[in-house]
């Protein structure tokens, strides 16, 4: 364990060399906020409640979205990994006895303490703009169902992203595959719209995909846009999911391994 | 006349080389296509979500919106098709110093860097682009003649060009500061202002973006020309947007070119 825990220090330091880029990403998720501001409140000029939710509510969703991204979403995971499978850094874990999942996942929770940080700070620049919109509820349920709730979000996420990174066993470039699952998860995820919004029957099938609770779910049960009963159902789908996702990553990993060629000395 | 043959002899040379590329790596070309078509899916679906819930965002209505977002993506894919690869790996190559051999070649170097690679996954996708604004043009009952075709195509290429000139600006800064790294980006969140109507925007969010920056102003031009006809200021605005951020682009990249130092190794 401490061994992993030295290096979740070292993630700390070796990210904090890239606080510029975090700082700069922040920068850019205000002006995607502001986007989402002009565009929903265009819609809700016409329509005072859209979906059943007021405009505060809505934007109060996009700023959860925003804030549990910073400290919970994957960023570039997956082109570390594949980046250290191509260039052959991986041959040092291998011979080491480390766990690569486990030095991944700690070196990820170091990554979103810093970039977590610098969102926080974002949206406390921000906050004299949208305070005036944020509507939260006040059911004490929601705090504790929200933690276990992120936790996994967290674990979801990283695994996606460790799956898709380990695709460099198999592929020279990932990319492409990336920015195929950004897009799927960028809406299936619900970071372009909250998902209640779906049509009824596309979304009792979409809950059912682990990309609902990479970011839909928790935000749901922070802003109210889902009750108890369909907190407490999804969790236990959202358990299953983190399971099966960190099984298949290990699946993907031993198959990835017979792949591997460490050339050199 | 002479000079002007020189450079298009000296393009279709790069666009044969980057057709032949893609018919070597044809998986490639596959996958970057799907993302690219993925991505137009994504924005168009959440148009359609949106408008299952209200009728109008800004006085625009469902298809008035689609031509826009149709429109918006056309130009874009158009850069990402023309001048993306070249003009991103133009960032990196000054860091390097491979900027050099950029400067070794028989040409004006803005010119060799941007032009050097098509990606035609994008151009591939301009046609998809095209068939949403044509789709859109004829739910709306709009059938434009010879004439408003040749000016909305007159205006695309005036929001390319200042797409490019962004682009190529945002890439300059690598002259002077030693990590662009994720500049692009800035790039990209600043054309998510390109998909929202102009009514949209309140006063500050104009002088911003409607006024400051064209961002706004590229794609509502064409869309409005198709859709209200032509207004000639719509036009000359466009138009002067469009030499004035080319001529600040050049000035940028020939201002950064003295400063430029060859391989530091």
């Amino acid at each position: 364990m401490t061994k992993y825990f030295q290096s979740f220090l070292v993630g700390l330091q070796s990210n904090l060399v890239y606080r510029w880029n975090f700082g700069v990403r922040s920068l850019f998720w205000f002006f995607h906020l502001v986007v989402v501001f002009i565009l929903w409140g265009a819609a809700f000029a016409t329509s005072p409640s859209i979906g059943g939710y007021s405009f505060a509510q809505t934007l109060t969703y996009f700023v959860v979205i925003f804030v549990l991204q910073f400290f919970i979403g994957a960023f570039n995971e997956d082109y570390q990994i594949s980046e250290d499978i191509r260039n052959g850094l991986i041959n040092q874990f291998l011979l080491k006895p480390i766990n690569y999942f486990a030095y991944r996942l700690s070196v990820f929770a170091a990554a979103r303490v810093v970039s977590g940080v610098f969102g926080f700070l974002a949206l406390l620049l921000a906050l004299p703009f949208f305070r005036a919109y944020l509507d939260f509820p006040h059911d004490a349920w929601r705090f504790f169902l929200a933690v276990p709730a992120m936790a996994m979000t967290a674990i979801i996420q990283f695994s996606i992203a460790y799956i898709f990174g380990l695709l460099a066993f198999w592929f020279l470039d990932i990319q492409g595959f990336v920015i195929l699952s950004m897009a799927i998860e960028n809406l299936l995820g619900g970071q372009m719209m909250p998902l209640d919004l779906l049509p009824h029957p596309i979304f009792n099938i979409v809950r059912f995909l682990p990309f609902f609770y990479q970011a839909y779910f928790p935000a749901s049960i922070i802003t109210g846009r889902q009750g108890l009963d369909f907190a407490v159902q999804g969790l236990a789908i959202q358990a299953f999911w983190a399971f099966a996702l960190v099984c298949l990553a290990e699946f993907v990993w031993l198959r990835g391994l017979r792949h591997h060629t460490a050339a050199g000395g | 006349m002479e000079t002007i043959g020189h450079y298009l002899r000296i393009w279709l040379a790069s666009a044969r080389y980057s057709l032949v590329r893609a018919t070597m790596f044809r998986g490639d070309l596959f996958i970057w296509s799907v993302v690219e078509l993925l991505w137009i899916s994504v924005n168009v679906a959440v148009i359609f979500v949106i408008y299952s819930h209200t009728k109008t965002v800004a006085g625009w209505s469902q298809y008035e919106m689609l031509l826009l977002v149709g429109t918006s993506m056309l130009i874009q894919r158009f850069l990402m098709g023309f001048f993306w690869s070249g003009i991103f790996e133009m960032g990196r190559n000054i860091r390097s110093g491979l900027f050099d051999f950029t400067l070794a070649q028989p040409g004006d170097p803005l010119f060799m860097a941007s032009t050097r690679k098509l990606e035609l996954d994008g151009l591939l996708n301009s046609f998809v682009a095209a068939a949403l604004v044509a789709y859109s043009a004829w739910r709306l009952g709009i059938h434009p003649g010879p004439g408003a075709i040749a000016i909305y195509l007159c205006m695309l290429a005036c929001g390319v060009i200042i797409h490019y000139s962004a682009l190529v600006m945002a890439m300059s800064l690598a002259f002077w500061i030693t990590s662009s790294q994720g500049v692009e980006g800035s790039y990209f969140t600043l054309m998510e202002f390109s998909r929202l109507p102009r009514e949209a925007f309140g006063r500050l969010a104009s002088i911003i973006f409607v006024w400051i920056l064209p961002v706004v102003v590229v794609s509502n031009g064409p869309a409005r020309e198709l859709l209200r006809g032509f207004e000639p200021w719509w036009a000359l605005g466009l138009f002067a947007a469009a030499m004035g951020w080319f001529a600040i682009a050049v000035f940028m990249f020939r201002s950064g070119l003295r400063r430029y130092t060859s391989a530091s190794s």
